[in-house]
């Protein structure tokens, strides 16, 4: 079986934004996927550590990818405030911060790009994504 | 610095680069600069060199919208990769800021 995996810590800083969307796409780059799909898992990426330095207060953000065959695992992890209804901030065009022009729809931009997102929250300990994407090659 | 054109009270803006939450603090910023001038009627944001766009380059152009529905004036958005329109129809922006097919790369 061809598999593999990878952990990074950093600072929920908005210029690991960036960082962590470099990472993911050079970890998926070792199974030569198409780049359309490299792109999809990119932007879920993004959206996922985005909400970690937008709501969580978290200092540090962890993210986890590991692929088993053609199948990609990825968790995005905060130490943060969690969230008290997860059901409502998933929910398409709701935002807790419309003032921060906000758009309420980083979980439906990942729900549309991957195969699979599970979000658990507990309140005053953090927040876990966890996606999975087919990698057909 | 943001590259753009101006042509009358058209203001023509040429993105460039990652447009994610960290870009969009300081971009928001250098348009909203050049917006200051209330001669612009008709804002055009042109993607043609945008490399990637999260849900916070769509609540930027959100925003730029409200300012310019504001002073009855309108934002159109040329040169969209496919990605890109995938990511700006999710986000339903094409109901209020109209992806203009003419514009775009050739223009420039």
């Amino acid at each position: 079986m061809n598999s593999n995996t990878m952990e990074l810590s950093f600072l929920a800083k908005s210029e690991n934004e960036s960082f962590a969307r470099m990472v993911i796409s050079a970890f998926m780059m070792q199974k030569n996927p198409p780049l359309s799909l490299i792109s999809e898992v990119r932007t879920a990426v993004s959206e996922a550590v985005t909400n970690v330095i937008v709501h969580s207060g978290s200092e540090k953000a962890v993210l986890r990818a590991a692929y088993s065959d053609n199948t990609l695992y990825i968790e995005v992890e905060d130490y943060g405030c969690g969230m008290e209804d997860i059901q409502l901030a998933m929910e398409p065009f709701y935002t807790s911060k419309p003032e921060q022009e906000r758009t309420g729809i980083g979980f439906a931009l990942m729900q549309s790009f991957m195969d699979g997102v599970t979000v658990s929250s507990f309140p005053g300990s953090g927040t876990l994504v966890k996606m999975i994407k087919c990698m057909n090659i | 610095m943001i590259k753009s054109r101006r042509v009358g009270e058209k203001l023509t803006i040429y993105l460039t680069g990652e447009i994610d939450h960290h870009a969009v603090t300081t971009l928001r910023e250098d348009i909203d600069k050049l917006l200051d001038d209330r001669g612009v009627k008709l804002l055009e944001l042109n993607f043609a060199d945008v490399e990637f766009m999260d849900s916070s380059g769509i609540g930027m152009i959100i925003g730029r919208y409200k300012i310019m529905k504001a002073r009855q004036g309108q934002v159109s958005a040329t040169g969209l990769s496919d990605n890109l329109e995938r990511i700006y129809r999710l986000g339903g922006l094409h109901r209020i800021v109209p992806i203009d097919d003419n514009g775009g790369k050739n223009e420039q």
